[in-house]
This record gives C-alpha cells, sequence and structure tokens, in this order.
C-alpha cells in the first residue's frame, strides 16, 4: 500500500480536501436555493461549517482515544444506537421529513439515527468478530449472531423507511464477514434471503418499485420519474471535462433535486467536469488505500475490522453515491460523505477517521 | 500459531479480494464519469442550454423602401415599447398601479399580464413616451423599454397595393414587403435568459446592449411622380365613371422596368386592419381578365411577322354580321372592305376573327403564348395570376374567332403590359420588375436587377409596321382619338370587354372592362401604359373611358421626365428643344443621321444624341458610353442587335440607353 509513515498526513489530507470541497460545493449549490427560502445565501453553507467544526473536534477528540474502549462500548453503542432509532417514533422527538421517519430531535438538536447506528453497527462487528475470531467459521455462534444483531438496527432503518441506509449497513455487515473469514456458503445463505426480502419491501413499497426500474431508462421518463437522474445527466454532461467554473452551474437552479445533498456531485461534474469528478474518485480511492493498509497494519483483530468497517463504512456510501449519480444503481437517498451537506453525517464520519488515525496512532507507539 | 498464520493469510487474501472488488468498482464509476462528460457531454450539454435558456425574439428594424430617386415610400421609425420580467417584480399590484397611468392601460389587466407566468411579457408596444413617463417606468425594478421599430408610409394609400404592408411581429403580408420579407427583416436579435426549472426567468441580458442586424433597403423602379399622376388619373376616371376598380400601369418598355402601379380599391397601409382584404389586393397582377380588343394588337403582329397578311390587305368585313357555326359575330358599326391597318384603327371583330382564321389556330396560339399569355411574367410581386389561355388543341370551331378579339382568353394588366412592350421596343419580351436594387444598411449594393430578355417574339420590322397601324389608332377616326397627345404620336389600341357571367354563364349586358394600352412617343417609346377600368357606368368603350386616362399619365409623366413634344405643333416645348427638334426630323434621326435633338434640359451629355451602337462589342459599348457620360443598360451578350432610343435620339432623365446583343 502506501508508505505508513505518511499515512496519517494522507488521511486527513484527503479528508480536510473532502470537507472543503464539501463546504465549496454546498455554498455553491444552496446559495440561490438559501436565498429564495431563507433570505440569506449563507443558510446552509454557515450550518454545514459549523457541523465541520463540530466534526473537527469529534475527530481530534477520537483521534486521542484508544481506540480499544470501542471494545467495551460496542453493546452500550448498539443499544444506544437502537434507542435513537425508536425514538423516531416517539411524538414530540421524531419527526417526518420527505414522506419518512428520519429525524430525531433533543432540544435544538436534530440528527439522523441512522448516521450513528451505522458507526454503532461497525463498532459492534469489530468487537464481536475479534472476540469470536476462532468461531467465526461456526454457524450458529459465529455466525449468525454476527447477522441477527446488526439485523436488527437494520431492520429498525428499513421501517423508517430509508432503504438506502439499510443497504449500505447491510453491505457493510456483509464486507465485515466476508473480511473477518466467514464461510462462503454462509455468506451465500445470508445473500439469498435478502435478496427474498429486498424484492418483498419493493413490491410492499411501491415507490421502491419505480424508482428501481427507473434508473435502466431514465429517458423513459424524463419528465416524471427519470427526471432526477436525467437532470444528473445533463449536469455531468454539460461539464464535459473542465466544466462551466465554479459557481456557473444551472442545474442546481431548482432542476436538480437536492443538488446540495445526494446530487451534489452532479454539480460538482458541471461546474469542475470530468477533473473534478475524477479527482473525487481518486480521493475516495486513496481513502481506501490508507483505510485498509492501517487495517493491515493494525495490532490485533479489533483494531484491523475496527478500521477495516470504518473504511468501509465511508467508501461503501461514496461508491454508491457516485453509482447512483452516474445512473449505475436506483436513486437511494444516500450521501456523498464528507463533501454533501448533512450534519450528522459529517459529524460522524469526521469521528471515524478520527478513530482510524487513533488505529495508526497506535500501530506506530513503541 | 500455525492456525493463527493460517487466518491471518486467509485474512489478508480476504482484503485483498475486497480491494480488487472496489477497484473495479471505481473503475467502472470513473469510466461511467468519462462517458458521460467527455463522450455524451457535447449531446448533454446542448439538451442543458436548451432547458436553461429562454429567448425572446426582438424584431430587428425593418429596412426603408425608396422610389427609384430615393424617395421614401416606407420606413421604420423609433418608437417605445415597455416589457417587464415578472420574475424580478416584487409586488406585481404595486407596478401595476404604478404602470396604469403612465401606458394608459387598465390595472388589471396589467397585472394579468405581469401574473401570466411568463419570464418576458411585452406590455405595451410602440408608444410614444415622453422623458417624464420614461423616467416613471424606468423607476420600477423589473420593467425596462426597448426601442422597437415601428412601420410608417409616409404617402398614405400611394402605392399600397404595390407595396402592402407587415403585421406586427409576422413580417411582411403583402406586396414588396411580402415578396422580399428576407431581405427587408434583418435579423431579429435575441435576448436570452436563465431559467429555473419552475419556468421563471432569473435574468434577462439587457435588452438594448445587443446590437441586430438592420434590414436591407430596396430601392424600386417605381416613381413616386409618376405613381402619383397614374394614381390621380384612374382615381378621377373610376370616380368619374363610377367604376368597382381599376389600373394602370406603367412601364419602361425598353427594358421592364415598373414605373407605376396604380390600383383601385386601395387602402391605407398605415391603417390596414380598417379595410378590406380585397382592397389589398394589387389587381394589376392578382386578377386576370378578358381583354377583349387589345388582343387585336398581338393577333395582328403575328400575322404581319408570319406574312399571313398586309397592312394594305383588304378583307371583307360582312356588313357588321358574320356567322360562323352556330354563332354570329358583330360589329360596332357596319363595314364592309377594310384593310388590316384599318382593322386595327377601327377595331373590327368580324375582320380579326378573318386574320385569325387565316393564322389558324396553331401559328396563333404560338404567337400568343410568346407574347406571355397563360404565363406568369415572374414581376417581382406576390400572387401573380397567370391568366387563362387554353391549348388550341383543345379550341372549339369558334374559339380561333373570338381569341383574335379577346374572347376566351385572360390575361393580367401586368401580362398585357409587357406583351405591349415587346411591341413598343422592337419585338422583346422583357421580364418586368419593380425592384432594382437591394442594399444593405450601410448602402453596400447586395442586389440589383438588370434587364432581362425573356424572348423576343417579333422582328423589328414588323414592329415598326405595328407602330404604324396603332398610331392608326389614335388618329382622328380610329378608335382611340382620345388618348392622342398634342405634339406626340401616340401608338395604342382600345378594348371593350364584357365581362363573363360567371353565375349564368355567357356575358353580362351592362358589366365591361375599359381598357386602353399604348406606348409614347410611339417611335421612340419612353413609356408603356395601361389602363383598365373595371365596369364603368354609363360608358362603357375603352375609347371613351380610358384613352383619357392614358392621355393624362402619358402627357404629365413625358413633361416629368422631360420629353418634350417632337412636333412643330408641341405647345410646351421650351425654345432650345423646339429649335434643336426642327432641325432634324425624327426620321432623318432614325436613319442614322447624327441628330442634334436634345431630349432633356439636364442631360448635356446626350447633346448630339445617342451613338450607333449596332454591331458593337459589349465593351466598345461600354467605353462609348463612358466617353459620354451615357448611362447604358447592357442585355444578352455578343455583339449589339438593337437599342433604344434609336441613334442620335435624346436620352431622357431616369432612363439609360437600352442596348441590346446576341
Amino acid at each position: 500500500m502506501l508508505r505508513s509513515r505518511d499515512i496519517d498526513k494522507f488521511l486527513i489530507l484527503i479528508t480536510l480536501l473532502l470537507v472543503s470541497a464539501g463546504a465549496v460545493m454546498v455554498y455553491s449549490t444552496s446559495s440561490i436555493m438559501a436565498v429564495k427560502r431563507f433570505g440569506t445565501e449563507y443558510f446552509f453553507v454557515k450550518k454545514h461549517l459549523s457541523y465541520a467544526l463540530a466534526g473537527v473536534a469529534l475527530f481530534i477528540a477520537a483521534a486521542k482515544t484508544p481506540y480499544r474502549v470501542y471494545y467495551k462500548l460496542a453493546y452500550p453503542a448498539l443499544i444506544i444506537a437502537a434507542i435513537l432509532l425508536v425514538c423516531i417514533y416517539i411524538p414530540g422527538l421524531g419527526f417526518k421529513a420527505g414522506g419518512a421517519r428520519r429525524w430525531v430531535r433533543f432540544g435544538p438538536l436534530a440528527f439522523q439515527p441512522s448516521e450513528p447506528a451505522k458507526l454503532a453497527v461497525v463498532l459492534f462487528l469489530a468487537y464481536s468478530l475479534s472476540s469470536k475470531a476462532g468461531r467465526i467459521k461456526a454457524f450458529a455462534t459465529g455466525f449468525l449472531p454476527n447477522i441477527i444483531i446488526p439485523g436488527v438496527i437494520i431492520g429498525l432503518i428499513v421501517l423508517e423507511p430509508d432503504f438506502g441506509t439499510a443497504v449500505t449497513v447491510g453491505a457493510l455487515v456483509f464486507v465485515m464477514m466476508f473480511a473477518a473469514g466467514a464461510r462462503i456458503t454462509h455468506l451465500m445463505a445470508l445473500v439469498a434471503p435478502i435478496v427474498i426480502a429486498a424484492w418483498f419491501i419493493i413490491h410492499r413499497f411501491g415507490y421502491m418499485m419505480t424508482r428501481m426500474l427507473i434508473f435502466l431508462d431514465p429517458w423513459k421518463d424524463p419528465e416524471g420519474k427519470g427526471f432526477q437522474i436525467v437532470q444528473s445527466f445533463i449536469a455531468l454532461g454539460s461539464g464535459g471535462i473542465s466544466g462551466v467554473g465554479l459557481g456557473a452551474g444551472k442545474q442546481k437552479l431548482f432542476y436538480l433535486p437536492e443538488a446540495h445533498t445526494d446530487f451534489i456531485l452532479s454539480v460538482i461534474g458541471e461546474e469542475l467536469g470530468f477533473m473534478g469528478v475524477g479527482a473525487i474518485i481518486a480521493l475516495y480511492a486513496m481513502f481506501l488505500a490508507c483505510g485498509v493498509t492501517i487495517a493491515m497494519r493494525a495490532k490485533d483483530l479489533h483494531g484491523r475490522y475496527l478500521a477495516l468497517g470504518l473504511t468501509f463504512m465511508v467508501v461503501l456510501q461514496a461508491a454508491i453515491n457516485m453509482a447512483v449519480v452516474m445512473g449505475l444503481l436506483p436513486p437511494k437517498g444516500l450521501t456523498l460523505p464528507f463533501v454533501s451537506y448533512g450534519g450528522t453525517s459529517l459529524i460522524i464520519n469526521m469521528a471515524a477517521v478520527g478513530i482510524l488515525l487513533n488505529i495508526y496512532i497506535v500501530e506506530n507507539e513503541a | 500459531m500455525k492456525k493463527a498464520a493460517l487466518i491471518e493469510k486467509n485474512g489478508r487474501l480476504r482484503i485483498y479480494i475486497l480491494l480488487a472488488v472496489f477497484a473495479v468498482f471505481f473503475a467502472v464509476i470513473a469510466f461511467r464519469a468519462f462517458q458521460l462528460q467527455a463522450l455524451e457531454g457535447g449531446k448533454l450539454g446542448r439538451m442543458a442550454a436548451n432547458q436553461h435558456n429562454r429567448t425572446v425574439s426582438v424584431p430587428s428594424r425593418r429596412g426603408e423602401i425608396f422610389d427609384r430617386n430615393l424617395k421614401e415610400l416606407a420606413v421604420s421609425l423609433d418608437v417605445d415599447s415597455v416589457y417587464a420580467e415578472p420574475g424580478r417584480i416584487e409586488s406585481p399590484k404595486a407596478a401595476s398601479r404604478a404602470l396604469a397611468p403612465v401606458l394608459s392601460m387598465d390595472a388589471r389587466e396589467i397585472e394579468r399580464r405581469l401574473g401570466s407566468g411568463r419570464g418576458f411579457v411585452w406590455l405595451k408596444r410602440q408608444i410614444d413616451l415622453g422623458d417624464d413617463q420614461r423616467r416613471k417606468v424606468a423607476a420600477i425594478e423589473g420593467v425596462g423599454i426597448t426601442k422597437e421599430a415601428r412601420r410608417f408610409y409616409p404617402n398614405r394609400q400611394l402605392a399600397s397595393n404595390l407595396i402592402g404592408f407587415i403585421g406586427k411581429d409576422s413580417g411582411g403580408l403583402e406586396g414588396i414587403e411580402l415578396y422580399y420579407d428576407n431581405f427587408l427583416k434583418g435579423v431579429s436579435y435575441r435576448l436570452t435568459g436563465e431559467r429555473d426549472a419552475a419556468g421563471k426567468t432569473l435574468m434577462y441580458e439587457d435588452v438594448n446592449k445587443q446590437a441586430s442586424i438592420r434590414g436591407m433597403e430596396i430601392e424600386l423602379t417605381i416613381d413616386k411622380t409618376i405613381q402619383y399622376i397614374a394614381e390621380k388619373s384612374l382615381a378621377r376616371a373610376v370616380e368619374a365613371y363610377g367604376a368597382k376598380g381599376g389600373s394602370a400601369i406603367v412601364m419602361n418598355p425598353s427594358t421592364g422596368e415598373l414605373l407605376a402601379m396604380a390600383t383601385l380599391p386601395t387602402y391605407d397601409p398605415n391603417n390596414f386592419n380598417s379595410f378590406m382584404p380585397r382592397e389589398w389586393r394589387n389587381r394589376a397582377v392578382t386578377d386576370a381578365f378578358e381583354p377583349g380588343s387589345v388582343v387585336k394588337l398581338f393577333l395582328i403582329s403575328a400575322a404581319l411577322e408570319e406574312n399571313a397578311t398586309r397592312p394594305e390587305e383588304i378583307f371583307f368585313c360582312e356588313n357588321g354580321s358574320y356567322r360562323v357555326a352556330d354563332r354570329t359575330f358583330h360589329d360596332v358599326e357596319k363595314y364592309g372592305w377594310l384593310t388590316t391597318s384599318q382593322i386595327m384603327k377601327y377595331s373590327s371583330n368580324i375582320g380579326a376573327a378573318k386574320i385569325g382564321e387565316r393564322l389558324g389556330k396553331q401559328r396563333l396560339h404560338r404567337y400568343l403564348k410568346s407574347f406571355g399569355f397563360g404565363e406568369k411574367t415572374g414581376v417581382d410581386l406576390p400572387g401573380e395570376s397567370a391568366g387563362s389561355f387554353m391549348n388550341y388543341k383543345k379550341w372549339s370551331g369558334v374559339t380561333i374567332d373570338t381569341v383574335s378579339f379577346g374572347q376566351g382568353i385572360s390575361a393580367t394588366g401586368i401580362q398585357l403590359v409587357t406583351a405591349l412592350s415587346a411591341v413598343a421596343n422592337g419585338g422583346f419580351v422583357m421580364k418586368p420588375y419593380v425592384v432594382r436594387r437591394v442594399a444593405d444598411s450601410k448602402g453596400a449594393v447586395v442586389a440589383e436587377t438588370n434587364p432581362s430578355i425573356v424572348r423576343r417574339v417579333i422582328s423589328e420590322k414588323t414592329a415598326r409596321k405595328m407602330t404604324e397601324l396603332l398610331i392608326g389608332v389614335t388618329d382622328s377616326g380610329g378608335t382611340g382619338t382620345r388618348a392622342a397627345l398634342d405634339g406626340f404620336e401616340v401608338a395604342g389600341k382600345t378594348g371593350t370587354a364584357q365581362k363573363a357571367d360567371l353565375k349564368k354563364g355567357g356575358y353580362h349586358e351592362s358589366a365591361h372592362v375599359a381598357t386602353f394600352m399604348g406606348f409614347v412617343p410611339a417611335r421612340d417609346p419612353k413609356l408603356a401604359i395601361l389602363v383598365m377600368i373595371d365596369e364603368p357606368k354609363k360608358e362603357h368603350h375603352g375609347g371613351v373611358v380610358s384613352a383619357p386616362v392614358f392621355k393624362e399619365i402619358a402627357s404629365e409623366s413625358l413633361s416629368y421626365m422631360g420629353v418634350y413634344p417632337e412636333g412643330p405643333g408641341g405647345a410646351k416645348t421650351s425654345m432650345v428643344q423646339y429649335v434643336s427638334a426642327v432641325s432634324q426630323s425624327p426620321l432623318q434621326a432614325r436613319e442614322g443621321g447624327r441628330g442634334a435633338y436634345a431630349g432633356t434640359k439636364e442631360d448635356d451629355a446626350a447633346v448630339g444624341g445617342v451613338p450607333d451602337f449596332t454591331g458593337k462589342t459589349v465593351r466598345s459599348v461600354l467605353n462609348a458610353a463612358k466617353e459620354r457620360s451615357l448611362e447604358v443598360s447592357i442585355i444578352g451578350s455578343g455583339r449589339a442587335v438593337a437599342q433604344r432610343p434609336s441613334p442620335g435620339r435624346g436620352v431622357p432623365r431616369n432612363i439609360p440607353v437600352v442596348v441590346w446583343f446576341q
């Protein structure tokens, strides 16, 4: 992988680049809408920057916290995550936005419980997989618990419904199980019911069916259900190689829904062209390389699985988001880590990088 | 330890597998980005531009129309138009209330327009605003004023049927305005605004910033003064005889240039909407009618050309009643024996029918076709009719007789005057035209019309014989004496046709078309004129109703052009011309003598007359013309075969020397 000495600097640099690109793009994509809705062009970017600041604080704290504490915190974290997910349904705490219950509010603090839930699942699996390292190939004692417990969390997320995050967490579990040495047959056995469950869910929730199919041929209904994807294509295409210039994009002018969140990469593509998109892809690839290198060098299995889980938590979501924006996967409602507007996600991801850094620091101790 | 190492190895392998899978995933994403952005970028970019930009087309300033002396016939005036960009207006209600008194519009109407959801709306177009009003309008955010050109026809109904008019946005609707719309309209410029998905326009480029490409200017062959003379004379007769309408066309017979084209009824193009569409029509071009006896002119031309008869040959005119098959033809007066010349002079139908029979239907058909009957002249005006002229194979037994005196055939005014010009200019059917020059707004000539020969129909010799016959018509005793001018010989022909009854078949007893057409001065024609009056009451003879109109147009136009009487009898002749005119008779001048006859007061260059160009090449003609500062019009190529005016003649104002080459 990379020269191990520089990993920390690389990781910090990559994260900072992504976060600052995000801040710039959030401003670019949201300012006109912000003026229209809130009377100030800085509405979204100010909030975003304050979350980023909180994220930096959490990042520093996490980097200074020996990662071994998460061994003991695994279950408490998981329980808290589950409670928060249940809070969504408590009137006065949870609230709806855009047809789904995804938010919880404590006083002035509002966040999406599914984001800390992701982290909790990673913490839990890192603990569980490393503590049961010898039994991982045993179906009932090694495999099943690591599926059922995250499965409960995934189930809660599906109920919101937040299918995108559920799939991401599911994929994350799969990736971690695979890395930890689970039997391929077990994993295959896992995929089958998931496919069946997915099939059921898609049929159960009609809107997902249409979401599922439209991405295959968005031009069939460019004004209706294919609108988002078509507008994303138009944004990417009009950017060409070098883009129309930062801030000069037009697709964000109410053409591209959620330009500052799920489809921020489309606007990057429009304003900065293929060079901008390529740079973002490269940054995530480098993030993956850094994360995996840290995992490989970890002194214990807990550190390795934790590093792997955190790395894939970021990279998996990034890859899915980019694939959606480019019409390779159906729209899921997933944000681009570090870049998209969204406080909870930004803070959690920065905390994850802090933990990764700590694993690296511990590796280099003594 | 061994087992742990195995697990460790297995774990590394799996991580590498994961890495490889993700590497592929990223590669696919990167390739897809490249495909969308680099490969399909152009196509998608155009789609983006389509949905982002909204354009408003603002017509450019339309080119002006001038007569041959650059007098304005149609002009564009800059006036104010007030527009709004509703997306930029904060309170439509307040804006409407503020604008209503300034624009003298209803506030609710303004509010309705502002609320139409469009990015750009006109509030009021083409109004004149004072400085104070402008300030008030400019003070309102989202409302602006732009200069728009309004079409204005300073001479009102003068030549309106010829010039036509334009609609508010749709360009030329009639006449020259329609036919030359592409030249006149210029390139309208576009205002580009960005709009969002909700269809709201966010911003427009400044309306006044972009320069438009102005329309081109058009110079007609029409002479405003001659046009005025023609219209005035025509109107007087139409009124005096309570006629339905009429037309008068003045052509330069040597070139095919139209100098005037008057029609009635007419309208004011500044206010075209208050007139009926039938009043917009240019009947001289669009409406065909049965020409009646004027056709004899072409019949006898054909017969002389074919040597089927001689001017002195006599025909028995059946004492006014001639039976062919089941039809009996009549003459107005009863004649016994008439020469061909007299048949023309007295306009005997029976005589004409007999000459027609002598010529035969095939040759008659061929000649009339050659003269342009049944075929559009190709004049540069919209809506031209070809008239109707049946093929001789479909003629019935008596058609040869009726066609000979102008029944069972129809023609437009422009066709008749073009055919007449062929007799006047020595046998060339010219293509008539109204626009002689198109220039861009900076004055550079973009297109120029040169005279062009369609075909030659009769020889110079026949044309000369015909001229003598036609002079007889206006000589004492002829049917066209009222067209005779003091001091000029006039060659002409009358026509009085009953109008066909389209409902009952056959002919109307009381509805006539009275025609006179001729050229003057007969032996050196400067003008070919057709006068047609539709359904005159009381009198209906072409010689009575139309000939005086011809006379008035001819005499006033010639005097305006500076063509003065040739003979000693010319009362209006100035001393200089009188002296030079008597010093050499026209006949001598024709025979090639170097005449001292001066055509105009102003044209010093013409003193000494036009040289004889016959047999010369184009280049030597041009050189000779340059030496004498003569304006020449070259038609065809090769060696000079004919010219107008004839050698030794003077050159009047406005008319170049025309030389034909073959």
